[in-house]
């Protein structure tokens, strides 16, 4: 793969020819008028401003503003400076929430990456044949493919306390002796990430198997030679080669985790009494249904500014490992 | 002694390797047997693990309503045209960042685009249901959605394509180019069938977001136009709480996801871990 600027990526193998042959190749290159990759790029760029970056101004502005929804069909609102992000901060619910949400990302997206990681490398280190590695994969690999929203709701029904699946399947393997409440307030978060693990392991599970069906053969006939113990192979061989690859995993689920709140719609809509509200679920809330356009919107910039702390981070981090993956 | 100690510590592997493949299909195998179940039956104390009887006709219960077909149909319609979009919109942007990186605004563009999937969509929504309010007169229609799709589908296809782009030598191309063909006819007949199967992928991919999309379809939708993932709770919803009707609904809703991926495996994984990682 190419490193996306010749200057910065090919560097090593470009830095003999003099700056004038680069000049005159680079030019030569471009035969097709400046114009044409600008207006290429152009009509995309275009519709992201319309519908990322407009929204996100708006936004912005009314998070500085009392606005509701008559009061913006009206555009009678005023600028009330910093009162819907005080608003946010000293709200119990929002602090409830945020802590919610680290529960739900730790057991959620880490848990999910451990998890998915351990049954992808178990699964190439166990299973001998071929057929049944693939067999068993497609099958750990189906929940992926259903939408958040319709498995949230099959597994509420799964979990129903009173004449659910689950606690008869618990109650028949002796686990349990009683039903358990699975959508009380100490266990409704707790019912929504299991569902969650159920449905996203798979992601970290299916990238790391093809990363590690990717590893040459040769590096384990080596170590083998040597007489490396297993345990040696997986923590100086497997685990530091699937490195990068383990690191976008949890990259790309965390970021779907921080931001996908569907379950907890169908499942169980923050409740009880609040107990599984994510603040994504609130600033929608707020917006959507209870018309408090400016405290939505503080709830959305907040939320959008940590996100933006962690997309630059986890970008930067994905432009190493392209660079790397470029060069090597 | 080192090697039969392994020997359970692999056995004890393939057994969880097993229970973990159960535990993956289960809410599957739940969700077809409760589709067939008779309400007094899903209701019943005492959860059975088959139907006393297989209710075919549920399955005539559930497609005799219009809606309910109306709902699979505009899903379908919505993924549909946003896939088709969201990839050509995707494939102008990839194709200008893998050939042209420095005067389409190199690194820092294709990133800056890619951030935009990753974003919580959470600050968009509101700004944009009164945008479609106004430009639309309603929020309830197709065009809504498959414009909003764009937000998550048209930055993963534009990285995707990009990431195709640059794998296919630029060397033919440039050989083409020598040989007289127009920028135009080089990228027709040179290019694109390289990209074709990666293109191919991205579709796939787009296609299942939308088709799963559920938050923006909560929103905006729902009397006019509904899509499969705002049906489905429809049925549990009313006085009567149809569960098995619901849970016979989306396992036809989600076959069509189901079926593609399991076919299609080898070419989404690369998509799935942006490009990253070759399936």
């Amino acid at each position: 793969m190419a490193a996306v600027d010749p200057k910065a990526g090919g560097g090593a193998q470009t830095s003999e020819f003099p700056e004038w042959f680069l000049k005159k190749k680079r030019e030569r290159l471009l035969i097709v008028s400046r114009w044409v990759p600008i207006s290429l790029i152009g009509l995309p760029v275009l519709v992201l401003l319309a519908i990322v970056i407009y929204p996100t101004i708006w936004m912005f502005f009314h998070a500085f503003h009392n606005t509701t929804l008559m009061s913006l069909t009206r555009d009678r609102y005023q600028f009330v400076w910093f009162d819907n992000f005080e608003n946010v901060f000293t709200n119990e619910r929002f602090l409830n929430s945020v802590v919610n949400l680290v529960q739900y990302l730790v057991f959620g997206a880490v848990l999910e990456v451990i998890l998915g990681t351990a049954i992808a490398l178990m699964l190439f280190s166990v299973v001998k044949w071929n057929w049944m590695r693939t067999v068993l994969l497609i099958c750990m690999v189906v929940p992926l493919m259903l939408p958040p929203a319709m498995t949230g709701l099959i597994w509420l029904l799964m979990l129903t306390p009173h004449n659910g699946i689950i606690n008869e399947i618990l109650i028949i393997t002796g686990l349990t002796t009683e039903k358990i409440e699975w959508f009380s307030t100490s266990l409704s978060l707790w019912s929504i990430t299991f569902a969650d693990i159920w449905q996203w392991t798979s992601l970290p599970l299916l990238i790391v198997y093809a990363g590690r069906a990717s590893l040459p053969q040769s590096i384990y006939e080596a170590a083998r030679v040597d007489g490396a113990s297993r345990w040696k192979v997986l923590s100086r061989i497997t685990l530091p080669m699937l490195k990068e690859v383990i690191a976008i995993a949890f990259i790309i689920r965390f970021m779907d985790a921080y931001k996908y709140v569907d379950k907890i719609y169908v499942m169980t809509s923050g409740g009880p009494a609040e107990s599984s509200e994510l603040p994504v679920y609130i600033a929608y809330q707020r917006g959507i249904r209870d018309f408090q356009v400016g405290e939505a919107a503080g709830y959305a910039i907040v939320i959008f500014a940590v996100a933006a702390v962690l997309v630059t981070l986890f970008l930067k981090y994905l432009k190493k490992v392209l660079k790397a993956q470029a060069i090597a | 002694m080192r090697d039969r100690h392994y020997k359970l510590v692999a056995t004890l592997m393939f057994v969880f390797l097993g229970l973990w493949t159960i535990i993956s299909l289960f809410p599957y195998y739940f969700q077809f047997i409760t589709g067939f179940k008779g309400i007094e039956e899903v209701n019943r104390i005492t959860p059975t693990f088959w139907p006393d009887e297989f209710l075919w006709s549920n399955l005539d219960l559930v497609f005799s309503d219009e809606t309910n077909v109306a709902a699979l149909l505009d899903t379908l319609l919505i993924a549909s045209a946003n896939t088709a979009l969201a990839v050509f919109l995707g494939s102008l942007a990839g194709y200008a960042l893998a050939r042209f990186p420095r005067q389409a605004g190199g690194e820092n563009m294709a990133f800056w685009i890619l951030s935009n999937r990753m974003f919580p969509p959470v600050a968009i929504l509101l700004p944009m249901f009164r945008a479609f309010d106004t430009v639309l007169g309603s929020t309830d229609n197709h065009l809504s959605l498959i414009i909003l799709y764009l937000v998550f589908n048209m930055p993963l296809a534009t990285w995707l394509m990009m990431v195709f782009f640059r794998d296919a030598p630029r060397e033919l191309e440039e050989a083409a180019y020598l040989d007289g063909y127009s920028p135009l006819r080089a990228f027709f007949k040179v290019t694109l069938p390289q990209v074709v199967p990666g293109m191919m992928s991205v579709a796939l991919l787009c296609w299942i977001f939308a088709w799963n999309e559920y938050l923006f379809a909560n929103m905006l939708v729902g009397s006019n136009v509904a899509v499969n993932t705002i049906q489905m709770p429809g049925f549990v919803q009313g006085a009567q709480k149809l569960w098995n009707l619901a849970a016979l609904f989306s396992f036809v809703a989600v076959l069509p996801p189901v079926i593609l991926f399991m076919v299609l495996r080898r070419y989404m994984v690369r998509g799935l871990s942006l490009g990253v990682v070759k399936g």
